[in-house]
């Protein structure tokens, strides 16, 4: 007989009531930022450094992509580090931090203020995002020596705040002169440190857990992940000193190169899962999850053809805009909504029949959204992300209001099904109550 | 029930049969063919029934409603007995504790 306890022992997982409000927020985000693209969508017809792209590359990458990864992330911590989350209460504060201030920047950006709704924006942000770091090292710092994707989210937290914490400088910069170049020229460093350090590193450290996990996979290959995560930090570093110290444009090949590399490293190792699955079935959200991992050869694929244009003298600022769109609306949104509907309605389901798991029969959580919806919200976003993508290379302005229509009218699905499984209850709840 | 230690086969045999009822909501299926349990003990001088069982992963979102749907699908069936659920790791989950039924499922 064993020294038991008198009911199960507590497994310290993150509390709803955390995550939830990071997934509401996105979802609005998304919407907003495609009902700007719709109003705005003779923007994408210019220069990428417009306001209007400005603000709607923000809300994407904040408010629609950062917000997501942090509430997942904090339900997704403990199952990553084998340990409790270090403090709610912090992850409480960053939610409120950033909500308040994504919306000051994308007004700065908008509108092109850089007074103080777009400095308030960017000071709020950064706090967030310091007390995420601080909540999520310290979190680490109990868990065991050499967790590799502990590693891959700890870097990848310290490149979202060096990235928060330059996008602050450059706010400043146009106010209170600090670099002497055009502020055109300092992007490029933003946006790295954000997308390859931030959304990145964090898609491969939770993604290699997470793909396995589904799939009941018999394949693991930490040797593999470590050297995806050393090629990934080492061209970053390498991309910043050469952009420091003003190179010339050919050498940009080579850390362009180590992240192909590791890329379809990773690609690789999604694929030895997949093969050696125990579970055969693949559902629609993990499709759209292995989908999103080819897809991220796609920027690369696009980087180098905007290395070819820098070094034979000319810029192509159609290709400087589908980078940035294909990275937002591409890769990043189709993992968001693949993870969405393959994480919250087990949130939800946990929230609302975890206490009555057991007495009798229960829904799946697959049956809290709806798979119809799902399908035609993926339909709107594909046409739309092609058509998009038609309309920035012929600077069609019809052909981009279609595209953006399609992608406007997919957020507003995601919405929907988002807010179903939010609003999820127990329908035999009701019925108990009246036979009480 | 191979893989299940217990000291009283008849009683581990209902216990499992409840257990049967208790589905992994993400895997679909039941926490007996998925082998999380190890052990089910039964004390007959105290009315008690011991279970030990495991998650397929530490820190599992749903550990907390496994484990509490393990602890009332027994409380359940063998009313009256006081049921103690212990999670433990030692040793961890692989998949080869996966029943023969619950390979064929996931082999659909």
């Amino acid at each position: 007989m064993f020294a038991g306890v008198n009911s199960s022992q507590p497994v310290q997982n993150t509390t709803h009531k955390v995550v939830i409000p990071f997934y509401a927020y996105a979802a609005v985000s998304l919407f907003a930022a495609c009902f700007l693209m719709l109003i705005s969508a003779g923007s994408f017809t210019g220069h990428y450094f417009n306001p209007h792209v400005l603000a709607i590359t923000h809300i994407m990458a904040l408010g629609w992509g950062t917000m997501i990864i942090l509430g997942a992330g904090y339900q997704l911590i403990p199952v990553l580090i084998e340990k409790s989350l270090y403090s709610i209460k912090l992850a409480y504060w960053s939610f409120f931090l950033a909500a308040a201030g994504i919306p000051f920047l994308a007004y700065g950006f908008y509108y092109f203020d850089m007074g103080w709704p777009a400095k308030w924006g960017g000071r709020l942000i950064l706090i967030a995002v310091l007390l995420f770091v601080i909540n999520l090292a310290k979190s680490i710092q109990k868990s065991k020596k050499g967790n590799v994707h502990a590693w891959f989210m700890l870097a990848a937290s310290g490149w979202l705040f060096i990235t928060a914490f330059y996008g602050l400088v450059l706010v400043y910069n146009f106010t209170f002169p600090i670099y002497e170049r055009n502020p055109v020229d300092l992007i490029p460093l933003h946006a790295h440190t954000g997308i390859v350090g931030w959304f990145l590193l964090l898609v491969i450290g939770v993604g290699s857990k997470l793909i396995p996990m589904f799939m009941i996979s018999k394949y693991t290959n930490n040797k593999l992940l470590w050297l995806i995560f050393l090629l990934i930090n080492t061209a970053l570093l390498l991309f910043i000193l050469l952009y420091i110290f003003n190179v010339g444009s050919a050498i940009f090949l080579l850390p362009v190169s180590m992240i192909l590399i590791s890329l379809m490293l990773f690609a690789s190792y999604c694929y030895k899962s997949y093969k050696q699955r125990i579970r055969k079935q693949v559902d629609g959200q993990m499709k759209i999850s292995l989908l999103s991992v080819l897809m991220m050869l796609v920027p690369v694929a696009v980087i180098f053809l905007l290395i070819g244009f820098f070094v034979s003298g000319k810029e192509n600022l159609r290709v400087v805009l589908l980078y940035g769109f294909v990275i937002f609306f591409g890769w990043i949104t189709a993992i968001i909504f693949g993870m969405t509907f393959k994480t919250l309605p087990f949130i939800i389901w946990n929230k609302v029949y975890g206490k009555i798991a057991g007495l009798g029969k229960t829904p799946n959580p697959k049956e809290l959204y709806s798979e119809k919806l799902f399908k035609v919200m993926s339909l709107s976003y594909l046409s739309g992300f092609v058509t998009f993508i038609a309309g920035i290379l012929t600077i069609e302005r019809v052909v981009l209001t279609i595209g953006a229509s399609l992608l406007l009218t997919a957020a507003f699905l995601y919405c929907v099904n988002t807010g179903k499984v939010l609003l999820h209850q127990n329908p035999f709840q009701n019925d108990e109550r009246n036979n009480q | 029930m191979t893989n299940v230690i217990t000291n009283n086969n008849l009683k581990c045999t209902i216990a499992l049969a409840a257990l049967q009822n208790v589905i992994d909501p993400e895997i679909g299926i039941s926490v007996v063919d998925l082998g999380l349990i190890y052990q089910i003990d039964f004390s007959e001088a105290d009315k008690k029934v011991f279970v030990r069982m495991t998650l397929t992963t530490q820190f599992c979102p749903m550990g907390e409603s496994l484990t509490g749907a393990v602890k009332r699908a027994i409380e359940q069936t063998f009313t009256g007995e006081e049921i103690f659920v212990e999670l433990t790791f030692d040793p961890p989950w692989n998949h080869e504790r996966i029943s023969e039924e619950g390979k064929q499922f996931l082999n659909r």
